[in-house]
């Protein structure tokens, strides 16, 4: 399985990823800095009751989701449409297995990058906070195991509701459906409307992953019997 | 020489309109089999069946020996196909492409891809992206994938398509040395019969979905078919003479202007001799034998007048 990872990231040119995530990497952590500590927003540090973490969790996590959409989309969905889903068909090896491939090597990317992106841009907050002054708390202990498991815990959960686009993507064979319903998922679990949001709704959560789950298993169990367009 | 491929009322049907319908083909260990119909016929539909992308709507079809079932992925080992036209990661280099494929297929003999390369004129373009490759070189560099792991089974849609004449004699050249040397079986779909002509060992002619007829080309040319082609000004009139002056009832009108005379006895002097006294003019007389082309077309013309009626 890791081979046909590492073929997926190989032939999708994974370098055009790495260097879109390190820019997103550096433009998220010049904003969220920037917020932090040169006073960008009207914020009260004193009043202000937020801490920064949700802050950069908000800003990572949407970006991730259509980060790992536009993937989804360029790794499968542009591999039916250009037909080259055909040729990786025609080759000795399982179709479900190769179509896991494809959503693992998404997946890992994503997560491993989306992780970094936080680790990087918290630790670069937890650097600044000792030499400057800040608007948003900060709110979280880079010493304390917690902190990882929640982040681990966290970007995991992210990337996987990702995959509740891709059955949208598959069934119209449109990239642009991909990238349009992780758009929607974002707004959906970062947006808030007032005081409103599911951002912190474990429950509502737990069932979107359900939907990714069911999504990715409709998608790995059809694959076999169906024709190849 | 035993079955390599063979289908057993193979039949596809999508969305109440039948594609193909009780195809039964045999495919020969070693041979080339000439797979031929015209646009929209089923070629590639059977096609995409034998190389398991599609799924059989009734029937079977058994590959070396076996029944081809769902999740038939040894077979793929031994066969490799272009089904309508090559695709490529185009972004990449035609080496990188082989070399892709070789790593997908496990196949990791050395000088392979060079040899490959070499073997369709493509070793100067191979470190090139495939999306500055024109049609022709990418039609040659899918077929150098294909057969660069050696399969037993080659199955190649329209393989000429966007190849100059030059090409298509290069690839006709190969597909012999292919088939004699490596002992590779090749199902070939065209449009171009000439093309099929001079190295199919069997033809399969297929038309509105059925398989019309499977022929081996040594039986068409034993058959040696011949005719007397005759033109003439009123092809009305000649057919009446032909019938009632001459008692010759083995013809077809092939259009305003020409007649196919099968009749086994006739003779030209003799239709000549009878068409001039009655006044039927005559542009042209002379015998002819049946190519590829004229079978395949009297087969196909049989079916059309068929479902005209």
């Amino acid at each position: 399985m890791f081979k046909l990872i590492r073929l997926e990231w190989k032939k999708n040119r994974i370098g055009k990823d790495i260097r879109n995530a390190l820019i997103l990497l550096f433009c998220l952590g010049f904003f969220v800095y920037a917020v932090e500590f040169f006073g960008i927003t009207d914020e009260d540090p004193e009043a202000n009751s937020i801490g920064i973490s949700a802050f950069i969790e908000l800003l990572a996590n949407m970006s991730y989701i259509v980060f790992c959409g536009a993937m989804l989309a360029s790794y499968i969905v542009k591999a039916y449409k250009n037909k080259t889903m055909n040729l990786m068909f025609s080759y000795p090896v399982k179709r479900q297995k190769i179509l896991l491939s494809q959503m693992l090597a998404v997946w890992i990317f994503n997560f491993a990058a989306l992780v970094l992106t936080k680790l990087a841009i918290y630790g670069v907050i937890l650097i600044g906070s000792r030499h400057k002054g800040y608007t948003y708390s900060i709110d979280f202990h880079m010493g304390d195991s917690g902190f990882y498991i929640s982040l681990f815990a966290g970007s995991a959960v992210m990337v996987s509701i990702c995959f509740a686009a891709l059955l949208a993507g598959l069934m119209i064979r449109s990239s642009k459906a991909v990238i349009i319903a992780s758009v929607l998922l974002m707004f959906v679990t970062q947006g808030s409307i007032g005081s409103l949001t599911l951002s912190d709704n474990g429950g509502f959560f737990a069932i979107l992953l359900l939907v990714s789950a069911v999504c990715v298993a409709l998608c790995l169990g059809t694959v076999e019997k169906k024709d190849v367009l | 020489m035993s079955i390599l491929v063979q289908t057993n009322d193979l039949t596809k049907t999508i969305g109440g309109k039948e594609l193909v319908c009780d195809v039964n083909l045999h495919l020969k260990k070693g041979e080339i089999y000439g797979f031929l119909g015209p646009n929209g016929a089923g070629k590639t539909t059977v096609m995409k069946m034998i190389t398991n992308l599609w799924k059989p709507t009734k029937g079977t079809i058994e590959l070396f020996g076996e029944t081809l079932e769902k999740d038939s992925y040894e077979v793929l080992k031994r066969m490799r196909s272009i089904i309508e036209f090559p695709v490529f990661y185009e972004h990449m280099s035609g080496r990188e492409n082989l070399q892709l494929h070789c790593e997908y297929l496990g196949y990791y003999e050395k000088g392979c891809v060079e040899n490959a390369l070499e073997m369709l004129s493509l070793s100067d373009a191979a470190d090139k992206p495939v999306k500055k490759y024109s049609l022709g070189m990418k039609q040659r560099l899918g077929i150098a994938r294909e057969v660069l792991s050696r399969p037993e089974l080659l199955i190649l849609d329209e393989p000429t398509n966007g190849l100059d004449p030059s090409g298509m004699k290069q690839i006709r050249d190969l597909f012999k040395m292919l088939c004699k040397e490596y002992g590779i079986t090749m199902m070939i779909s065209t449009h171009i019969l000439s093309e099929i002509e001079g190295i199919a060992d069997t033809v399969g002619v297929i038309n509105r979905g059925r398989l019309k007829e499977e022929i081996s080309m040594k039986e068409i040319r034993e058959r040696n078919l011949s005719y007397i082609e005759l033109s003439v000004k009123n092809t009305k009139k000649a057919a009446y003479i032909l019938t009632e002056g001459l008692g010759l009832d083995n013809f077809r009108i092939m259009d305003e202007r020409n007649i196919r005379i099968y009749e086994a006895g006739a003779a030209v002097g003799e239709i000549t001799k009878a068409l001039a006294v009655q006044g039927a003019e005559i542009d042209f007389i002379g015998k002819k034998t049946e190519t590829l082309e004229d079978y395949f077309l009297k087969i196909t013309r049989e079916e059309d007048e068929k479902c005209l009626n």
